[in-house]
């Protein structure tokens, strides 16, 4: 196994040399928590914007304090169908029996502001009735004949935060692994290609197999350098700024789990692009045939964003990076570990792995490596 | 007499749907330098290809040092150094850096690297840049640290395909002066090149390949004959 050794530490050598390379992991460094910060913006200033109420008709008494209270600014305009197209967010005509509301649900601020007026009006209404019941003695609660009362299980701010976890972490995770280590497996691959070393490393009595292996292992090295970088920045982020009302943190155990899948999608990711970096003539075809590769290696995270409750038997976690995503999703959420899940998880992405190192050693091996360059 | 450095035995090799070598044979003794000639295309690269295992032949066989090449891949890649044309090296190590590294992976021990990468530093007087990243070298010294590499385990056999051919006339030189002084140390030195003057000024012995073939073999004045030089002679042999 000493060749093993020789290679991972030269590829280690030349990949810290490579300033794409160190660039690209500090880039990613600062780019989650940039991200972040913008996010916070924005959702802060989003919650306490106020947006303008175009109005005609006499507004019913009380209401234009309920408003204001609300951020809804109003101003009365001649046509407030016609003012809601652009010059207000929302158009209302207060009638003595109705009240019209015009709005266009394709700009933003339109939908927030009519959330906000329909709840006003929800709290308007109900304090108008409650009031006219007493007027005539008779008990408001007789309009919540059955009173709700909500017991959340666990805080509805933290479950938020989770949720936001969720899908964000799984997405940074898998991107950071997969691009973290790309350069450096192209590199590795149709680089000695490139630079014409290829058949001096061949011809030495070094196993192909140890030199490979070698290979893999200094990818997985970065790849995890690379996502290790970028997650420790976003959670330290998260610490420290408030988003969606909270300071979101990780659990032990979901640190855990994603530790453990970030060796496992590492070294299912450094296996597959090494397998395609020798398949490549060249750096350049290289990553002409990892772009495919990285659309398809984020959809099973964008599932998590359209299908929230998204809750597959068994058999699901034998697709490898969905499996990834879901284990850490419930890890995240439900603070638990299915351990079903995580054995099959493990087993698909470790026979990734070593499907795809095989596949790159019949690569490795053929005379066709050599002719084509 | 001792066995022969290399033999090769009617070997055939194609290559996709190109017949690059229709049964060729020769041999190639310790102590010689053993010129390969022939045009571009006339199987050279192949053949050396074959010898030191990177290709496996189709037809034929190849024994190394009485290793067959089919059998016993590992312990002829041991014995045998390979400079070729390309002369491509790791741009982010040293000189030094790249010939230790080929010198671990062909297995000099921990305790032997050190002094066997020096000296083989000392050997093609690269000391001026052993510590400069191969990226800023010239042509020259790339092709230096590419020797120094394929000869820092020491190989018994050393292979030259096309060494000069990138090179300007001084680097051409020293790579000849090098291979004469191998072959001094007694070394099997296969030389193998299109540019026959060069192989004329250096070689014991030769053989002339042409379309995957061998069209003439022997000491180089025997292939000589009665022509001017060995270019007039391969033109008669493959008009």
């Amino acid at each position: 196994m000493k060749a093993l050794g020789i290679v991972f530490r030269k590829e280690l050598r030349e990949i810290l040399r490579d300033r794409r390379t160190l660039i690209a992991i500090g880039l990613a460094a600062l780019a989650t928590p940039t991200v972040l910060i913008v996010i916070s913006q924005v959702t802060a200033k989003t919650a306490t914007q106020t947006y303008t109420v175009g109005y005609s008709g006499d507004i019913p008494v009380g209401l234009d304090t309920l408003l204001s209270a609300t951020a809804l600014k109003l101003e009365r305009v001649p046509d407030p169908a016609a003012a809601a197209k652009k010059q207000v967010d929302l158009g209302v005509v207060f009638q003595p029996t109705q009240i019209d509301e015009y709005y266009d649900p394709s700009r933003q601020s339109a939908q927030i502001a009519d959330t906000r007026l329909q709840t006003v009006l929800g709290q308007y209404d109900a304090a108008k009735a409650a009031a006219a019941l007493r007027e005539k003695g008779i008990d408001p609660a007789l309009l919540s004949p059955i009173p709700l009362k909500v017991h959340p299980l666990s805080s509805p701010v933290k479950a938020a935060g989770n949720a936001f976890l969720s899908f964000f972490l799984p997405y940074i995770l898998i991107t950071m692994v997969f691009t973290g280590g790309l350069s450096a497996a192209l590199d590795a691959t149709a680089g000695e290609r490139e630079k014409k070393t290829l058949e001096a490393l061949l011809l030495t009595p070094s196993p192909r197999s140890r030199i490979l292996l070698g290979k893999i292992l200094a990818v997985t090295t970065i790849s995890l350098v690379s996502a290790v970088a970028a997650i420790g920045s976003m959670l330290l982020t998260l610490s420290q700024l408030p988003l969606l009302g909270t300071r979101v943190t990780l659990s032990p155990l979901a640190a855990a789990v994603m530790v453990w899948l970030a060796i496992l999608l590492a070294a299912s990711f450094s296996s597959l692009t090494l397998a395609l970096g020798t398949l490549a003539k060249n750096f350049r075809q290289g990553q002409a045939f990892s772009t495919p590769l990285y659309f398809i290696t984020i959809f099973p995270a964008s599932i998590i964003l359209f299908i929230p409750n998204f809750n597959p038997n068994l058999a699901y976690y034998l697709i490898p990076i969905l499996n990834a995503v879901l284990v850490l999703r419930d890890a995240i959420v439900q603070n638990s570990i299915a351990w079903p899940a995580l054995g099959v998880t493990t087993a698909s992405l470790l026979a990734t792995a070593l499907i795809c190192w095989f596949a790159t050693l019949r690569l490795f091996t053929r005379e066709a490596l050599l002719i084509r360059s | 007499m001792s066995p022969a450095a290399v033999t090769v035995d009617r070997l055939e090799k194609t290559l996709g749907k190109n017949r690059v070598l229709r049964g060729i044979s020769f041999e190639a003794d310790s102590g010689e330098i053993f010129g390969l000639l022939g045009p571009n295309g006339a199987g050279k690269t192949t053949t050396l290809r074959i010898i030191c295992t990177l290709l496996a032949p189709d037809a034929g066989s190849v024994a190394v040092l009485g290793f067959d090449t089919r059998k016993a891949p590992e312990e002829i890649r041991l014995r045998v150094g390979v400079v070729t044309a390309e002369i491509g090296v790791y741009a982010r190590l040293s000189a030094r850096e790249n010939i230790a590294y080929f010198a671990e992976l062909s297995g000099v021990l921990d305790g032997e690297l050190n002094r066997r990468v020096d000296a083989v530093i000392d050997r093609l007087d690269m000391g001026s840049f052993a510590n400069q990243r191969a990226e800023s070298l010239s042509s020259g010294q790339k092709q230096k640290v590419a020797i120094a590499r394929a000869i820092v385990h020491d190989p018994e056999i050393l292979m030259f395909d096309e060494p000069t051919s990138n090179l300007d006339v001084l680097a051409s030189r020293e790579i000849r002066d090098f291979m004469v002084e191998s072959r001094e140390r007694g070394k099997c030195v296969i030389f193998s090149t299109h540019v026959l003057h060069d192989a004329e000024r250096l070689c014991d012995r030769v053989t002339i390949l042409h379309q995957g073939t061998v069209v003439a073999s022997g000491t180089t004045a025997d292939v000589r004959g009665s022509h001017r030089d060995l270019e007039d002679a391969f033109l008669e042999l493959v008009e």
